[in-house]
Formats: C-alpha cells, sequence, structure tokens
C-alpha cells in the first residue's frame, strides 16, 4: 500500500508537497498518486516530488497516469520532480519518454534543493 | 514439414488437411510417387487395423488433385459387395477412368459423379479420347467373350494402357486385404500384383499388415530393390493422437479438457478411427468430454452400439457368419482372453465351434488379419487390448450368458471409470522409464568408463562434483568397459511373462549379443537389466531381490553368460554395492545412466522438470502475483537483477494487455515459464478478442503512433505502450496462432 503524502514543506518559501508511489504503481494505485497530486496542485503547492522509495514495478498504465500528473502540474506551472528510482524504473521512464518533462533526484532532499527549479516555474492557468 | 495444403479442398478426404495428423513422412512419400520425373515405384502400405490407411491414401489423392502436371491419382477401395472379382474389375474400371479424366479435366464433381464409360468417353478430352475409347472397348469386347481373367486383366491394365498413350496415373489401392473375400474364378491378389508389377505407372497398395503380402502372394511380382518401398502404419503417437483429438472436438463443437483428452488418447490406443468415432458420438449427443465420466459413458456406448461395435461386430460376423458360430466364437474369445496368458489350446477351440481344421484355419485367418487373435501351432491367444478386451467382455455377457443389458453397461461403465487412473499411471510410468533397451541397443563394442557401470566408484569420484569436472573426470579415467554388440532387446516380460507382475515391460530388458567382434559361441553374452524403484539409494535387501529376479528370468531361458544391470534412481547403498561386485553385476544411478547415453549417442530425458504453468483471473492485480513467480524462476536461472525486473515488467505488461483486449468471458490468463539452458521462455495466452496490434504483429508501429502526451491527447491516448515496453525489454516476442485469443510468447536469453 501507498504510504499517505507527506504534509507540504516550503522549501525557500515555495510549499512543495511528497506523495510516495507504493510498491506497485498500476491504475489503483497511479489513481490515487493522481488524486493526491491534484490536491495538492489545488492547494496551491508549487512542487511536487513523487517518491518512488520502495516501488518494485511500474505498469504501463501507472505511467500513463503519471503522465497525466505531469500535465497537470505542468498547465499549472509547478514542477515534478520523482526521487527514489530504481535503476531499472528509470530506464522504463526512460523508454516511454517520461524522463523528460521530470527532474529525477536521488533523495527527497536532493528533490527538495531543487527549490530554485519550483519558484522559476512560470505559472500557468488559474 | 507437411505438404503443401490442397487449395481446390477436399475431394475424397474425410478430414481436413490441417487436421491430418501425424502421417505427414507417409504423405510425403506417397504423393511423391507422382512427381513427374519419378520412377514407376510401387508402395506396400501395411496398415495395423484401424490406423488411418483409407483417410491417409485419401489425403494423398486430394493433394494431388490439386497438383498439376503430375501423375493423375486414382483411389479405389474394395469391398465385399463387390461379391466377384469381376465386378470388383469393373468398378475399378470406371472409377479409373471417370477420376483420370477428372484430374486431366481439373473437375472434381465428376469424380463422385462417375458418369456411364460411354458418358465418360465424351467427357475425355482429344488427347484423351483415343486410349479411352480403346479402353472401353477393349471391356465391352472382354465382358461379351465372358472370360473373367480376360475381364479382369483389361480393367486392371487400363494404368498401363493409359500411361503408353502419355496419361500418366497413381494408383491408390485401398482395403486391398478385401479382394480374397471376392468370388470368382480369379484369385484377384496375384493379379494386381502383376497389374502393379507391369504398369509402368507407380501404384500404392493399402491393407491389413498380417494380411496384404499374403494375399499379393507374397508381392513376388512387385519383388525389386527399388520398384517397391513399404510403408508401415500404426496407432499415432501420443502427440498426434491428442492433436487429432483437439483438432476433432473443436471441428464439432465438443467440449475437450487435458485430463480427459490423454485418457481418451492412452484408453483408445492412439487410433484415429476410435477417436473420430468417440468425437463424433459426443457431438451427436451434444456432450462434452470434460470429464472422465463423460468420455466413460461414451465410451460404454460407443462399445454397446456405436460406431465401435459396429467395427468389432462387422470383423465377427466375417469370421462366422451364423449366429450360432458367433456365440460360440466370443465365448471361446472370452474364454482365452480370460486365462492366464490369454492362451487356450487349439483342440478347445475345435471342440467348442465344432469346425473341422479347415474351417477353423479360415476364422483364424479372419481373426488374425483384424488382429483380434493370433494362431499358433498348438494354441490360440487372444490380443490384449483395452477396447478389444471391453468389447469382447460385454458382447459375451450379452450374448453368451444373456445378462440383462442395462447391468452390463453399468458394469462396464463402472469397470471403465475404475480402470481410468491405472490407465493414466501406467501411461505416466511408460513415459517416465528409462527405456533400457534402447540404451541396450546402441552399446555397438563402444568403450565407456568403468565408472559409468559401477555406483559405489561414480559416488567416490564424482557424487557432488559440477558437471564439467565430471565429464573431464570421465573423459581422462582410464579404466574402460568395452560393451557388447547387441543383436536383439525386448522386454524381460516377453522372456518370461511372470516378470510382468512385479514390473513394468518398459522397465526390464533382455539385450542379446556378443563380447567379441566374431559371432561365435564364446562370445555370446546375454545382458538382463532393469530399473529399480528407490526414492533413497537402494538398499542391499532390495538389490538382492532385484538381482535374484534377474537370474530367475536368465536360468529359466536357459541363458548362459549373463551380465546382470540394475538402474536404480539414486544409486546404491556401500552394502549393495558390495553385493553387486559379489554378484559381478552392474549397477548405475540415474545420473550415471544419463551420461553413458550422452556417450552412446542417446539421450535421456533430464528428470528435472522445465516448465511451470500458472492460471491467474484476471484483474485485482493478480499479473503481481505471477511477476513474483517469474522472478523466483528467473533468480534460479541466475538471471541479473536488472534482467530479472525486464523480465517482470515484461509479464506483468503482457497480464495487463490480455486483461485489457480479450474480453474474456472466463477472465483467465494463462501463464507458462519454461526453463531452457539458455534461456526463459515466457508464454501468456488467453482466450477472448486479439488486440488489433497482436493480430497483426506489428506492435511496435501501433504503440508508436500512440505515444504521446506530447501530442497533447488525454489520458486514452497515453495507452498502448505495453507491446513497446514488451519488445524493449525481451530478447524475442512472438505471437503464436491461435483459434480463440491471444498467446504471446517472450524469450529473454541468459548472459552469463
Amino acid at each position: 500500500m501507498p504510504e499517505p503524502a507527506a504534509p507540504p514543506v516550503s522549501p525557500g518559501g515555495v510549499e512543495v508537497a511528497v506523495v510516495y508511489a507504493g510498491d506497485y504503481v498500476n491504475k489503483l494505485s497511479g489513481q490515487r498518486i493522481e488524486r493526491e497530486c491534484l490536491l495538492r496542485l489545488e492547494s496551491g503547492c508549487r512542487g511536487l516530488v513523487i517518491n518512488f522509495r520502495g516501488t518494485e514495478l511500474v505498469n504501463s498504465i501507472g505511467v500513463s497516469i503519471l503522465l497525466g500528473v505531469i500535465e497537470a502540474a505542468e498547465e499549472r506551472g509547478t514542477r515534478v520532480v520523482f526521487s527514489h528510482l530504481s535503476r531499472h524504473t528509470v530506464k522504463l521512464f526512460d523508454l516511454l519518454g517520461l524522463t523528460r518533462h521530470v527532474f529525477l533526484a536521488e533523495t527527497d532532499e536532493a528533490a527538495l534543493a531543487t527549490r530554485g527549479e519550483f519558484a522559476a516555474a512560470p505559472p500557468q492557468g488559474h | 514439414m507437411p505438404p503443401k495444403s490442397n487449395k481446390a479442398g477436399r475431394i475424397l478426404g474425410r478430414v481436413a488437411r490441417e487436421h491430418f495428423v501425424g502421417r505427414g513422412e507417409a504423405l510425403r512419400e506417397l504423393v511423391a510417387l507422382a512427381a513427374p520425373a519419378a520412377p514407376p515405384r510401387s508402395v506396400l502400405l501395411l496398415a495395423a487395423p484401424h490406423a488411418g490407411a483409407s483417410e491417409l491414401l485419401r489425403q494423398t489423392y486430394d493433394e494431388l488433385f490439386a497438383q498439376r502436371g503430375g501423375a493423375s491419382p486414382v483411389y479405389f477401395d474394395f469391398t465385399r459387395k463387390d461379391r466377384t472379382a469381376s465386378a470388383a474389375a469393373r468398378r475399378f474400371l470406371h472409377t479409373f477412368l471417370a477420376q483420370a479424366i477428372a484430374h486431366r479435366r481439373h473437375d472434381p464433381a465428376l469424380v463422385p459423379a462417375a458418369p456411364p464409360l460411354r458418358a465418360l468417353l465424351d467427357l475425355a478430352s482429344p488427347s484423351d479420347y483415343e486410349w479411352v475409347e480403346g479402353l472401353v472397348e477393349s471391356f465391352e469386347r472382354a465382358q461379351g467373350e465372358g472370360d473373367e481373367r480376360s475381364l479382369v486383366r483389361v480393367c486392371f491394365g487400363a494404368p498401363r494402357l493409359a500411361a503408353a498413350r502419355g496419361a500418366r496415373t497413381l494408383v491408390l489401392l485401398d482395403d486391398v486385404h478385401a479382394a480374397e473375400h471376392l468370388g470368382g474364378e480369379v484369385e484377384l491378389g496375384p493379379e494386381l500384383a502383376q497389374a502393379a508389377a507391369q504398369a509402368g505407372v507407380p501404384f500404392a497398395l493399402a491393407g491389413l499388415r498380417r494380411r496384404l503380402l499374403d494375399l499379393l502372394n507374397g508381392a513376388a511380382a512387385l519383388a525389386g530393390p527399388d520398384s517397391t518401398r513399404t510403408i508401415h502404419l500404426s496407432a499415432l503417437r501420443d502427440a498426434d493422437a491428442r492433436a487429432l483429438l483437439e483438432h476433432l472436438a473443436r471441428e464439432r463443437g465438443v467440449a475437450l479438457n487435458d485430463e480427459t483428452r490423454d485418457l481418451a488418447v492412452q484408453q483408445l490406443g492412439g487410433s484415429p478411427a476410435f477417436i473420430s468415432a468417440l468425437v463424433g458420438a459426443a457431438s451427436a449427443a451434444r456432450s462434452s468430454l470434460e470429464s472422465f465420466r463423460d468420455f466413460q459413458k461414451l465410451y460404454v456406448d460407443e462399445l454397446m452400439g456405436g460406431a465401435i461395435h459396429r467395427r468389432f461386430s462387422a470383423v465377427l460376423e466375417e469370421a462366422a457368419p451364423s449366429p450360432a458360430l458367433r456365440r460360440g466364437l466370443l465365448r471361446v474369445l472370452h474364454e482365452s482372453a480370460t486365462n492366464v496368458g490369454g492362451k487356450s489350446p487349439v483342440e478347445v477351440w475345435l471342440k467348442r465351434l465344432g469346425l473341422d481344421a479347415l474351417e477353423l484355419e479360415r476364422l483364424m485367418r479372419a481373426l488374425h488379419a483384424h488382429e483380434l487373435a493370433s494362431f499358433q501351432a498348438t494354441y490360440v491367444e487372444a490380443t490384449p487390448g483395452p477396447v478389444w478386451s471391453d468389447f469382447l467382455r460385454a458382447s459375451y455377457r450379452l450374448q453368451v450368458s444373456v445378462e440383462p443389458r442395462a447391468l452390463v453397461v453399468a458394469d462396464t461403465l463402472v469397470e471403465a471409470l475404475k480402470r481410468a487412473p491405472r490407465t493414466m499411471a501406467r501411461h505416466y510410468r511408460r513415459e517416465s522409464a528409462l527405456r533400457l533397451g534402447d540404451l541396450l541397443r546402441r552399446f555397438d563394442f563402444q568403450r565407456v568408463p568403468a565408472s559409468l557401470l559401477h555406483y559405489d566408484r561414480y559416488a567416490r569420484l564424482y557424487r557432488g562434483v559440477p558437471a564439467d569436472e565430471v565429464a573431464a573426470g570421465l573423459e581422462a579415467e582410464t579404466d574402460l568397459v568395452r560393451l557388447p554388440q547387441i543383436v536383439h532387446s525386448a522386454s524381460c516380460a516377453w522372456f518370461h511373462p511372470p516378470v510382468a507382475q512385479v514390473c513394468d515391460e518398459e522397465r526390464c530388458a533382455v539385450a542379446h549379443g556378443f563380447d567379441t567382434a566374431a559371432y561365435a559361441d564364446s562370445g555370446e553374452v546375454v545382458w538382463v537389466a532393469a530399473e529399480v524403484e528407490s526414492k533413497l539409494e537402494a538398499g542391499r535387501a532390495l538389490t538382492e531381490v532385484w538381482l535374484d529376479r534377474l537370474a530367475q528370468v536368465a536360468a529359466a531361458c536357459g541363458f548362459e553368460r549373463v551380465r546382470l544391470w540394475l538402474v536404480a534412481p539414486e544409486g546404491f547403498s556401500a552394502d549393495a554395492s558390495e553385493l553387486l561386485h559379489e554378484r559381478g553385476a552392474f549397477g548405475s544411478s540415474r545420473r550415471q545412466l544419463e551420461l553413458l547415453a550422452a556417450r552412446l549417442g542417446a539421450g535421456v530425458a533430464p528428470e528435472a522438470a522445465n516448465e511451470f504453468a500458472m492460471e491467474i483471473p484476471m484483474g485485482e492485480d493478480t499479473e503481481l502475483i505471477a511477476a513474483h513467480t517469474v522472478e523466483q524462476i528467473a533468480r534460479r536461472m541466475e538471471f541479473e537483477p536488472e534482467a530479472i525486473n525486464q523480465i517482470k515488467t515484461a509479464l506483468v505488461e503482457a497480464c495487463i494487455n490480455a486483461t485489457e483486449h480479450s474480453l474474456s468471458t472466463e477472465r483467465k490468463i494463462y501463464n507458462r515459464f519454461r526453463v531452457e539452458d539458455d534461456k526463459l521462455v515466457i508464454t501468456v495466452s488467453s482466450r477472448g478478442l486479439s488486440a488489433p496490434g497482436y493480430v497483426s504483429d506489428n506492435g511496435a508501429s501501433f504503440v508508436e503512433n500512440h505515444n504521446g502526451h506530447e501530442s497533447g491527447e488525454g489520458l486514452r491516448g497515453r495507452r498502448g505502450w505495453g507491446l513497446k515496453v514488451i519488445r524493449t525489454l525481451m530478447d524475442d516476442v512472438e505471437f503464436e496462432r491461435v483459434d480463440d485469443g491471444t498467446r504471446l510468447r517472450m524469450t529473454k536469453y541468459l548472459r552469463k
């Protein structure tokens, strides 16, 4: 089961949410991630970190949902960072073109350290 | 590879070409007879009863009819309905002309229509008119003269006359054994052999293997190393019989499961005729073949009054035309079958049936030809076999004991159901046997390391040692045993029947041979070998029992120089090995046997199972369970962690595709994981619809056209990556054709 999202943190005054992906990213858990992320975006978060620690497998349905999250975040001028990705998952995301649209960070701390990127992202949409 | 299929469709064949299994080689050989440059060879097709020889000839006919440029096929079957040789000859000529003209005009409608002779003359092409007219006139002249022999020769000489005028034919004569029952002055067998030998065109003569050669007068007229070839046709191999049953069941809409299929194949002895009868009965009764009970009910119905009943009854009627004699025959056959060894003295038969020696010989010839009994000098032996035995028992009870039909049906059904597990157990045991007889036949004076025949030595040197070191060690051994040359090997049970009570016939072999190059008394030796069942190393007591048994076989058979050889799966304990030495016997483990077989050029299938199967319900993340299973298998195979992840991901994608695209009503995914030396082969199949990318096998482009979020498509547009992922992560990806649904085969190679 995926862990609940961590409370937002505010590195450099930019509110960033960390969402945990869980062990298997499929349709169900992907939709759960999507809902968490959209909720955070609605509440004004300017940064999203999706933490893949312990993620064993990501299937193509999960990937498609993650792409939806990235799109939604981009529309709001919010950057998405993937953290704790296994090498295999990175390769899979590379194959399917996800890595062109997100930052990759080894840890959450490294992800939060990219706050400059979060702050620099121009707001779009509402 | 089967010959090219007949595009013109079926003319005489009763089975669709693609469903005609297990006879590819024979079919190719027969078809090749008609090739333009083929020499005019004849083929004798010696067939076991119910082995499907007729269908083989009919398939040959259809195959050839579709071909242009070769000989025209002509199929003719002998039948007792013709009553006389001259009637059969007349029908042959008519058939010959109709089929030859049909092929040359490429008009298959002429084959079943068979217009009258004079009408055929009108249908003949100008190039054929002259010889057809000549034949018809010769026939009419011979008929007018009333000379039967002359008529028969004109008719069966038609292929020769046609060939002389440029119309080459391949004559396929079926049920030739039936010709011996035709009355008249002319004995047809030698006439046929003569006609085939002199025709200058190829002939195929098919019939029961126990009668055909006798009927053709030993085929003396056909004799010649280059002019005649013999094809033996027996029951189908298990795999072919299974395939046939599956095809027929599918074609006739009969539900079938694997367990029932396998039982049916074993119980029906791989007979295409019986298999076809059973499926036909299931189809007619709208019954399924999804349980042993379904099958046995149909089987008993077939025995009591279906096609199987009619087949056996027809033979009995042929052998014993009068009802009283038939009842007597049933009685003596049943008594013989229930005697130990299935034998009874000839005197008993003569007395019980009230026949003289000649009459008995005629009766026995019919039973012998149909392989229902064998006639030796002093005794008659009823042929064993479940279907014949069941028929015989039921018929005896109904017709001789006059028991109520309901009781006989019920008992037969109950017995068949009780026997089913034993039938399958026997099959499994037979399949797992090491086939010592086959191995012995490969000895042929070869020298092998002595450690392969002495378990204690092997265990001391090689137990627990890696395979490559064992191979190197064996290669370096200097103590070698020179094996004899085996000239004959067969089951112990055939030499000494009591052995069958303690051992399956495949697990015990007697092999006669010579251990010196000169075939002399001094070099004559008999190896007596047996497989010993033991989960652990065989102990001394068990070893002693088996050595005594084999010694008893040797003594009973009067073998003089004997070498005993025991094979136990896990080898022999130290004291058992000591006993083997004391008795001068050899002892090997299964592993030693595999190594020996490899050296002798005979493969012994490795014992370890190499395929895993898993059926999962669709949905609820069950693909993860499959992924975890394949992970364990891949780990055992020592795949790298990254490769394991790739395999798991590919499997998950294949399962998701099956779930999403199949619309399967049964909602199941069938996974098979086959472990091979250098690769893991995964098959994922499901019933239902095939996804578009799957059936066209162009999934990559299908996927690539839909790859994207960049085009601004919504969630739906981002789907369809599964196949791309699979193709990227696995080494080989292939779709196998299935009648219903999709089967995806993915292979990952081990890279060490």
